[in-house]
């Protein structure tokens, strides 16, 4: 990616960072990292609070190493998105956005593989331009969006959705998956129970 | 100096002096004119080549990338240019103009961008700067540098009305003083900034109610999902829909049958009775629990509506005074404690154990199925008979996550200690809570209270206190 579509990328992301800054919850809850990819993956940004954030130069010219970029924002999350213990307040699940103009160049499954062992609370690919294949990118997320073409006024599109997204994540949530069907009466007690003591 | 240059001149040249006429390049060479005009060559040269650094200086210093930290409207600011980290040990002067409207001032002789900030905003501030060797009367460098001014994020909550014609609509505030047998019941529940800020409603609830022929309170305290649409409604009914099981279940037959196995287990403590009671327990609360659940289950189908519209935590407390000391025992689902705090603050009961997900938010909810079904089921109830307590506490995340933090400190009685002292006036409004002479009043300054400022922890609050 290089010329206008990088140079709209860059603008998205400033442009976004600005309008949280104008979101309260935002502003006191979130953190933002970035992670390049071209010829390999890089962590550009270590998870950073908001308020803290500085624009960076992102660049991102040659190949499309989309595994590498998946395999590193796994252990991005396993090394910076807190969980909950007794003693430790758990972060938010983490929102991914994804952003590619090309077609994957190197063992994209293997970095799926990873990525979908972490919990976020979802992920969104936005193709870039006709040579992005949705195709991957649908089977890494089912929010695929696409814009047609990579220019500013597209990119500056899907930035305001990712803000407006980013605003809406942090609210209570059931943490278990698993659906039973409904019961009639309420189950005997265990044998051992000790309620009273 | 004249000379040599000539002479490394028409070498480059390949320009060679015969034998013959060697006197006549000495007699060249010593002419004035022509070591006065190889003398200028070679100041010129020294200008440009001087120029060119002093511009290529100028330049790398336009590009060198400088980043100075964040700052945010009333809050302290400092900045300092490193002058030696930045490799700027050549500038003889530096200052930047225009920082008042903003807040700050530059400080020429530290170096230091100071201040507290006035206005929010991306800024480019220009930093004039003179170089070594640069005269006096030359015009100042310039470079600018971004500086981010962060708005106070307290001023950019907005406190927007909920929708009253909206479906399921409560009350944004409510605040609630009853007398309960010899205790009191303060409670206020509050709509979150976070829900202010959009106009959405309060999630939270509460309900309570005495029952003054047999002596019972009933307390329930629930707190709606964020993710559910009608989790507003959900966390109503679940705490009436208790309210309304013992009124109508507890019947005087059973309300005996409790009270003759209290009155064994008060006097003899046997096992068997300890058996019987946690039987009841589980029995009678857990038929409230479930029936609220199926209640709920109901209400939504007829609603057209999924149970899971409905999601809400639900924690309820059945208390009674008898010769033997107060009994309380209590039900719960989700992130929501209930707190009995002993006479005289002197030690603290946890009666529930919190269902918490490993990322923030994640918990479980009277509307899920799977919760009766589970073997954690049996863990949520909770028994006590104690000669008397200071104050019992249910409260929503919304107070939980801000004052305790994590779940160890609600075992932990310092904890709660720091609780007491904060309603008791020890926060940043001095605001005091006398919860040692309950009244109308104390309702209202436990809703002041609840105003507490809390970076990032915006969620609905809602507190109920019986002392």
């Amino acid at each position: 990616m290089n010329g206008e579509p990088i140079e709209a990328v860059k603008n998205g992301v400033q442009v976004m960072i600005s309008t949280l800054r104008q979101h309260p919850q935002a502003l006191e809850t979130a953190f933002i990292s970035v992670i390049t990819f071209d010829t390999s993956a890089r962590q550009l940004l270590p998870l950073t609070d908001l308020a803290y954030f500085q624009m960076v130069d992102i660049k991102a010219s040659g190949t499309t190493a989309l595994g590498a970029a998946l395999e590193l924002v796994s252990i991005c999350i396993d090394k910076e998105v807190a969980k909950t213990t007794t003693e430790q307040k758990g972060d938010w699940k983490p929102l991914v956005f994804i952003l590619t103009d090309g077609v994957p160049t190197d063992n994209w499954q293997h970095g799926l593989e990873q990525f979908k062992q972490r919990k976020v609370a979802f992920t969104v690919a936005c193709a870039v331009g006709g040579n992005a294949d949705t195709g991957v990118l649908k089977q890494i997320t089912d929010n695929v969006v696409s814009l047609e073409t990579a220019d500013g006024q597209h990119i500056s599109k899907f930035f305001t959705w990712v803000t407006a997204s980013v605003g809406v994540s942090s609210t209570k949530v059931e943490y278990s998956g698993k659906e039973v069907l409904g019961l009639d009466e309420l189950p005997p007690p265990p044998a051992e129970l000790n309620i009273v003591t | 100096m004249g000379k040599t240059y000539i002479q490394q001149l028409f070498k480059a040249y390949n320009i060679t002096v015969d034998a013959g006429r060697q006197q006549l390049f000495e007699e060249f060479m010593s002419d004035e004119r022509n070591i006065l005009a190889a003398e200028q060559i070679i100041t010129n040269q020294r200008l440009l080549m001087d120029t060119w650094q002093f511009k290529n200086r100028l330049a790398d210093i336009q590009q060198q990338q400088v980043v100075i930290p964040n700052a945010t409207v009333g809050k302290a600011y400092t900045a300092r240019f490193d002058f030696a980290q930045l490799k700027w040990e050549d500038f003889t002067w530096s200052g930047i103009n225009g920082l008042e409207d903003i807040g700050l001032a530059y400080d020429t002789a530290t170096a230091e961008i100071k201040g507290t900030p006035v206005k929010s905003g991306d800024f480019k501030i220009r930093l004039q700067y003179r170089l070594q060797g640069q005269a006096e009367e030359t015009p100042l460098n310039e470079k600018l540098v971004s500086l981010v001014i962060n708005p106070n994020p307290r001023s950019l909550w907005k406190d927007l009305p909920s929708d009253r014609e909206g479906a399921f609509w409560k009350e944004d505030n409510v605040t609630a003083f009853a007398p309960l047998g010899d205790k009191h019941l303060v409670a206020a529940s509050k709509r979150g900034r976070s829900h202010a800020n959009t106009g959405a409603y309060r999630d939270d609830d509460f309900a309570f109610t005495h029952l003054a022929d047999s002596g019972w309170s009933i307390l329930a305290v629930a707190d709606g999902a964020g993710s559910a649409i009608a989790s507003r409604e959900g966390s109503r009914l679940a705490c009436n829909y208790i309210i309304d099981y013992f009124e109508k279940e507890f019947s005087p037959a059973l309300q005996a049958d409790f009270d003759a196995l209290l009155a064994e287990y008060a006097t003899t403590g046997s096992d068997a009775t300890q058996k019987k009671l946690t039987r009841f327990v589980y029995d009678i609360l857990g038929a409230a629990a479930f029936t609220t659940h199926k209640k709920l289950d109901e209400f939504a189908g007829g609603q057209g509506m999924s149970l899971k519209d409905f999601h809400s935590t639900l924690i309820f407390v059945l208390l009674k005074k008898y010769v033997h000391g107060y009994v309380i025992m209590s039900f719960g689902v989700g992130d929501c404690p209930i707190g009995l705090v002993h006479t005289g603050a002197s030690d603290i009961t946890l009666m529930n154990r919190l269902d918490v997900g490993e990322f923030g938010g994640g918990t479980r909810f009277i509307t899920m199925p799977e919760i009766f079904k589970s073997d954690t089921f049996a863990t949520r109830f909770g028994f006590k008979l104690v000669p008397g307590f200071s104050y019992l506490m249910l409260m929503t995340d919304g107070i939980y996550d801000p004052k305790f933090e994590v779940e160890a400190n609600l075992d932990r009685l310092s904890a709660w200690q720091s609780l007491l002292a904060d309603l008791g006036g020890q926060n940043d409004d001095r605001i005091q809570v006398t919860l040692d002479a309950p009244s109308e009043d104390t309702a209202r300054q436990l809703a002041a209270w609840m105003d507490f400022w809390s970076p990032g922890n915006h969620d609905d609050r809602t507190l109920m206190i019986i002392c």
